[in-house]
């Protein structure tokens, strides 16, 4: 038997935002690092240094930056070096959900794998994880990576709607029909799951993201002219939104409540200047519950979308096979870090049964009073391991038995190639 | 990163996460595997927050190594003389590992700097316990105490079913890799790595490390090796230590990097591999431009003839394309 198998596997979720990575069988990944590479820049511009051969000259080699491509950073390691000095620029590896340069994304995965878990990848089966919308090229990439470079003995590469899914089965019951509200950093996909199928044609996403919430922050940060520095302003922005940030039941109200009692919903921010090191500190008002306002209401945020989420919920679900729809409504799963503001799943769940219940009451109207329609249960479901929920699927996932045999194995890309990745069990049946 | 840390991260971010709100208990039990087949398994209960569990399972030693009571020679000994009251060691340890340890946390010292310290030290549980057989040689040879076997070869353990072997002697202390690899490209890359590795010693620069060699046959030394031990099919790399190598602070950093030089390596490779990658990633990329370039006037000329509708018959297309 190979030896492998009976280790953990080990499981990677790259988000644009945040990488959650660790061992299947934990309840929790070992690390949450920001998905950034900082790399030596001077390295890159190099001219080509191929003439450079021979014994002698190593020192001169060595000086000019042979071991420049390990001289790079991931994680808060990465922004902390970025700040101190400027021979190292950050590169984020995955924009919207897909990985746009994979030579940073490579990298990622070596600091990943031999720095902060340490583990050697020959020894370990490996599962990381797509969006639903990845192209099977990105697909390919990504195998021939981590079979190449890092010679993992098997790959199974997860769909990380149907992660989510997964992440619900040791609370209830094994239920994997649902929609799963996937709101990241970089992308916010709704994605309906029959029975741990993928309801591909049926998709949405929408281009309002925890990234957007974060603009919208120090859009209305700077606006108010509070006195925060230009080059921290984003950083202060993502704190103050992981911090303070809510979900209010009614805007009008909450504007009322904020004006009445200061004291108690105006919260302070401190920060220290990076340049000069003097302590400032500014005030966090509105912004606490507008922020994540713009996904029930986008058109404070953005004049070319105003589709709120619970709508396009609504739709996604409207458009997935009739005999689906009633199970679908009853198991709409958060997932992603920002459906971690206060009270959001509340929000959407009351807004959803708004839009379910008047359609419900138009058609019994247009039926007369014979027909009596049976009410529509909706309900959105959150953990409080939401923020890792895709992780932790894969946890789950990786740690039973049948995980092992539905990997794609060293052995397989040898004889077939890259193109073994193409497809993805998920959408023919395997989840 | 350059060099393997000795500490594991993982372990040191739970100890200090737990040092830090040591008065709100929650329950933990993680368990992870660390390069070489190290396993590590830590709990703690809601009850008694202050108190950790710690177990430790090392690679399985192949035949020619004495394993007696599942630990390495005298590391029971470099356990407590690390960390002192802190750590108590549990016998027999838990099923499945070579050793089980409870933290108290209580036990730590009060000042800032040596905890963190001593934090550190116990996430490096792995280099105290598997580096201990090597400790003992390389303190006699700083000590220049006369080894009771002088120049008998000693068989340490490194790697599940791998050993690495010793010859202590009273001035120096010879260390025999053999380098094993499970993947063609692998093996390639890693004999060119230790050939450069040989090479990069003679330069001025590192005129004080230690003397270095590698050869595709075992060394003299090996001598009296089972037969096992001598297939390697990445050669043999010797180092010769002498005594100013492990002279005070330097022997704990001697120790680690003797004990994990096989990982280095490895580390190394998947790190060129990921470089000669990146570098073919570019040339495609150049070479794809390129294509796209010519591509480009065969696009436009086709959509200036497709402007014209001329029915054609079979053969007659057959004929223009042609």
């Amino acid at each position: 038997m190979d030896p492998s198998t009976s280790r953990p596997a080990v499981v990677i979720d790259n988000g644009t935002g945040y990488t959650k990575m660790g061992f299947a069988g934990n309840v929790e990944p070992c690390f949450i690092a920001p998905t950034v590479v900082a790399v030596n820049e001077s390295f890159i511009t190099q001219p080509n240094r191929s003439s450079t051969k021979g014994s002698s000259s190593w020192l001169t080699q060595h000086s000019a930056g042979v071991m420049a491509d390990l001289d790079f950073f991931i994680g808060e390691e990465a922004i902390s070096k970025s700040r101190n000095s400027s021979t190292y620029s950050l590169t984020y590896p995955i924009k919207h959900g897909q990985v746009e340069n994979w030579d940073a994304m490579e990298r990622f995965w070596q600091q990943c794998i031999f720095n902060y878990l340490r583990c050697d990848p020959e020894d370990h089966y490996f599962l990381l994880t797509e969006s639903p919308l990845t192209p099977p090229e990105s697909r390919e990439y990504t195998g021939e990576i981590m079979f190449e470079t890092f010679n993992v003995p098997g790959l199974y590469i997860a769909v990380q709607p149907v992660l989510a899914l997964a992440a619900g089965y040791t609370t209830h019951k094994c239920e994997m029909t649902g929609v799963v509200v996937d709101v990241g950093d970089g992308a916010t996909h709704v994605v309906p799951v029959a029975e741990g199928y993928v309801i591909g044609s049926s998709i949405k996403s929408i281009p309002i993201s925890g990234k957007d919430v974060t603009l919208f922050v120090q859009q209305l940060m700077r606006e108010r002219g509070e006195h925060v520095p230009p080059e921290d302003s984003l950083e202060v922005a993502r704190k103050i939104k992981e911090t303070y940030c809510y979900t209010c039941a009614d805007i009008v109200k909450e504007y009322n409540k904020h004006d009445k009692e200061p004291a108690k919903y105006v919260k302070q921010w401190r920060g220290i200047k990076p340049k000069t090191g003097a302590p400032y500190s500014c005030d966090v008002g509105y912004e606490r519950f507008l922020g994540p306002e713009i996904f029930f209401n986008p058109e404070i945020y953005n004049k070319d979308f105003t589709t709120p989420l619970p709508a396009v919920i609504d739709r996604c679900i409207q458009s997935a096979p009739i005999d689906t729809r009633r199970a679908l409504y009853k198991n709409i799963v958060l997932s992603g870090g920002s459906t971690m503001f206060k009270d959001f799943q509340r929000r959407l769940q009351r807004d959803t049964k708004k839009i379910v219940d008047a359609r419900v009451l138009a058609s019994s109207a247009r039926h007369g009073s014979g027909v009596k329609a049976q009410p529509v249960e909706v309900n959105v479901v959150s953990h409080p391991i939401q923020r890792y929920a895709v992780w932790f699927g894969g946890s789950v996932l990786a740690s039973t038995p049948e995980f092992f045999t539905a990997c794609h194995t060293k052995a397989e890309y040898e004889e077939y190639g890259a193109s073994i990745c193409r497809t993805n069990p998920v959408f023919k049946g395997m989840y | 990163m350059i060099l393997l840390q000795a500490h594991s991260r993982y372990l040191l971010q739970i100890l200090q996460n737990r040092v830090q709100n040591l008065d709100k208990g929650v329950e933990l039990d993680c368990h992870w595997v660390e390069f070489d087949d190290v396993r590590y398994h830590i709990q703690a209960s809601i009850k008694t927050p202050n108190l950790l569990h710690l177990s430790v399972s090392l690679p399985t030693p192949p035949p020619e190594i004495d394993f007696s009571g599942g630990l390495p020679l005298g590391a029971i000994e470099a356990l407590k003389t690390a960390y002192g009251s802190v750590v108590h060691i549990l016998d027999p340890p838990k099923d499945g590992f070579n050793l089980t340890v409870k933290l108290n946390l209580v036990k730590l010292p009060n000042l800032e700097e040596m905890k963190q310290n001593l934090l550190v030290k116990i996430a490096s549980v792995r280099e105290v316990v598997m580096g201990a057989p090597l400790r003992v040689i390389l303190k006699r040879l700083a000590s220049r105490s006369v080894p009771p076997n002088a120049a008998e070869l000693v068989p340490l353990l490194h790697r599940p079913n791998e050993s690495f072997f010793i010859v202590p002697q009273l001035e120096k202390v010879t260390v025999v890799f053999p380098m094993r690899f499970n993947d063609s490209i692998d093996t390639v890359l890693a004999t060119s790595f230790l050939q450069e590795f040989v090479e990069a010693r003679r330069t001025a620069g590192l005129n004080n490390a230690p003397a270095c060699l590698w050869s595709s046959t075992p060394p003299n030394e090996l001598k009296e090796a089972p037969q096992q031990a001598l297939s390697a099919n990445a050669g043999f790399v010797s180092f010769v230590i002498s005594t100013r190598h492990v002279e005070g602070k330097k022997l704990e950093k001697t120790v680690w990097s003797l004990s994990t030089f096989h990982a280095y390596v490895n580390y190394h490779v998947k790190c060129s591999e990921g470089f000669m990658h990146t570098r073919m990633r570019r040339r495609v990329e150049s070479l794809i431009q390129a294509l796209d370039r010519a591509k480009l006037d065969e696009n436009t000329a086709t959509a200036a003839q497709s402007k014209s509708f001329k029915r054609l018959t079979i053969e007659e297309s057959r004929g223009n394309s042609h």
